[in-house]
């Protein structure tokens, strides 16, 4: 009789298949995980502690580096935050603006979690694809307020305004985006290695899901319809018309195929965005110094790696007394170490690079 | 009308557990003592027709003035678009309080989170450790008389233990 050895690796904290610096303890009988300890904290910057120490207006930036992937819906989701609790009325232009800028940000996100999801199962060509793609918006970016990754473009009370040449710049992109789409679905989805790594590989259930509270694309293909642009629209989400879409299974392929239907969600609800877009002021009148009456608020919103949300408690003072940040990524990776195990130490990493993981929003 | 079932089974719940109701913006808010937590966490979840059943955060808030921590949660559903907020207060000097993670399994993380940083104890979760801090790491940043070290004498380098 052989005798058998359980063994422990350490994979990470900088290793390349992890998405940043993360780690995790796997333990292996064989080829087979047993266990797996994800550990995280090697990015904390103390943001939440930074920020009472800040002005309303500059913490801003610092929420650029939450989630980097998404930094315009971070930005969006702060003021959001600062704006509830000040009580501005935002004007119609900015609001479209908004809606237009995070449906972008949430296309180039998408296009990084499906570039990288094809790359960690071995395909190289899928992912420069997706890069090239996610450059077109990040031109928009650049075009309209000069930075690419953490841009930093919400303002409290408004947008700022994108330049004339944005507007053919975003029609072409627009209108040629259904082909990479299609692009995508010849390479990736219908791609036989792809489809044998990942059906069936790493499924959440609903049951999992609620007890983890699990939320965005992840929630979504375990078949639970809820997304809070449809069902607790914040914003002006409730005026557009698209749909949500939800996978089957909830596994590492129903995680890849939510997201690329979202893609083309987002699509539509730009170019409703674009036809109704009214002119008008981009700015509403806000004090150049914010003061918030005392009090709490508390706003969440729907951004790529799960719901994002802001728990602000003021003394009336001009920075915050306490400001909590829940980011979809910190509650999402605790299903890692429920769903891995009885899987080859492969299709962990395949499994890992479907949840889309941000650490920098993981670690704060 | 959702808001309407909610709120009056918040009040009862508020009754029934010795706690204060109120409104905050357009979150219905519960106050009561740190020991009666995982009793208006399971009612809360349980609720007819409006169950909050999913744990959407957990934090804590140090008010060092009144002497109290105030552990907040923060309750959502995925069959509607309301949310209550849950707030506990317990002793700063003894900051105990019963986890949730019998509740929720993801409660692990964000109650680990809540002791590293602001320093709550809870009793009954299984691997309580530092999260985001180092394991020596000295203090709770978040408390309000957490002092931060100037540059010089941060310890950047941690220390080799003996045998490493």
């Amino acid at each position: 009789m052989l005798r058998t050895e359980q063994i422990e690796i350490n994979i990470g904290p900088q290793h390349p298949s992890t998405h940043g610096v993360f780690r995790m303890v796997v333990t292996l009988d064989g080829e087979v995980v047993t266990k797996v300890e994800p550990r995280v904290g090697y990015l904390h910057r103390g943001l939440e502690k930074l920020a009472e120490s800040r002005t309303y207006t500059q913490f801003i930036p610092y929420t650029d580096r939450l989630d980097y992937l998404a930094s315009i819906q971070n930005n969006t989701g702060y003021v959001l935050t600062v704006e509830k609790l000040l009580g501005v009325e935002v004007p119609e232009r900015a609001e479209y603006l908004r809606i237009i800028f995070c449906e972008l940000q949430r296309i180039a996100s998408h296009l990084i979690a499906t570039g990288c999801n094809s790359l960690d199962v071995g395909g190289w060509t899928p992912f420069e694809f997706c890069l090239r793609d996610r450059e077109k918006i990040l031109d928009l970016f650049e075009m309209t307020v000069g930075g690419r990754m953490t841009i930093n473009m919400t303002r409290i009370g408004g947008m700022p305004e994108p330049p004339e040449e944005f507007w053919p710049a975003l029609r072409t992109f627009v209108n040629e985006f259904p082909r990479s789409i299609d692009e995508y679905n010849g390479l990736i989805t219908g791609n036989e290695i792809f489809q044998a790594r990942c059906k069936g590989v790493g499924v959440v259930s609903q049951e999992l899901a609620k007890a983890i509270s699990v939320t965005g694309p992840n929630l979504r293909a375990t078949g639970i319809k809820w997304d809070l642009r449809k069902d607790a629209p914040y914003g002006i989400y409730d005026r557009f018309d698209f749909d949500v879409p939800v996978g089957e299974t909830g596994d590492s392929f129903d995680r890849y195929y939510v997201r690329i239907r979202e893609m083309e969600e987002s699509l539509k609800i730009i170019k409703q965005a674009m036809k109704d877009i009214p002119e008008g002021p981009n700015f509403a009148k806000v004090p150049k110094v914010v003061k918030l009456p005392a009090g709490e608020v508390y706003h969440r919103v729907e951004n790529p790696r799960g719901e994002l949300s802001f728990y602000l408690v003021s003394d009336g003072g001009m920075k915050p007394y306490r400001l909590r940040i829940r980011g979809g990524t910190f509650v999402n990776i605790q299903v890692l170490s429920h769903i891995v195990p009885g899987w080859k130490f492969a299709d962990l990493i395949a499994i890992l690079a479907s949840l889309d993981i941000v650490l920098p929003e993981c670690d704060r | 009308m959702e808001n309407d079932i909610l709120q009056k089974q918040m009040e009862e719940l508020a009754l029934k557990l010795n706690g204060e109701y109120e409104q905050s913006l357009d979150i219905p808010v519960l106050k009561i003592k740190g020991a009666r937590i995982s009793e208006a966490l399971l009612a809360a979840k349980n609720f007819n027709q409006t169950p909050c059943e999913i744990l959407h955060d957990v934090t804590a808030v140090d008010y060092p003035d009144r002497n109290e921590i105030e552990v907040v949660y923060h309750l959502s559903s995925f069959t509607g678009p309301y949310m209550i907020r849950i707030k506990a207060t317990i002793d700063r000097d003894n900051p105990v309080i019963d986890s949730a993670t019998k509740i929720w399994a993801g409660a692990d993380f964000p109650e680990r989170e809540c002791f590293d940083l602001v320093g709550v104890q809870f009793s009954g979760h299984p691997n309580l450790k530092r999260i985001l801090l180092w394991d020596d790491f000295e203090g709770h940043p978040l408390r309000k008389d957490y002092v931060v070290p100037s540059i010089e004498e941060r310890k950047i380098l941690r220390a080799v233990k003996p045998g490493e």
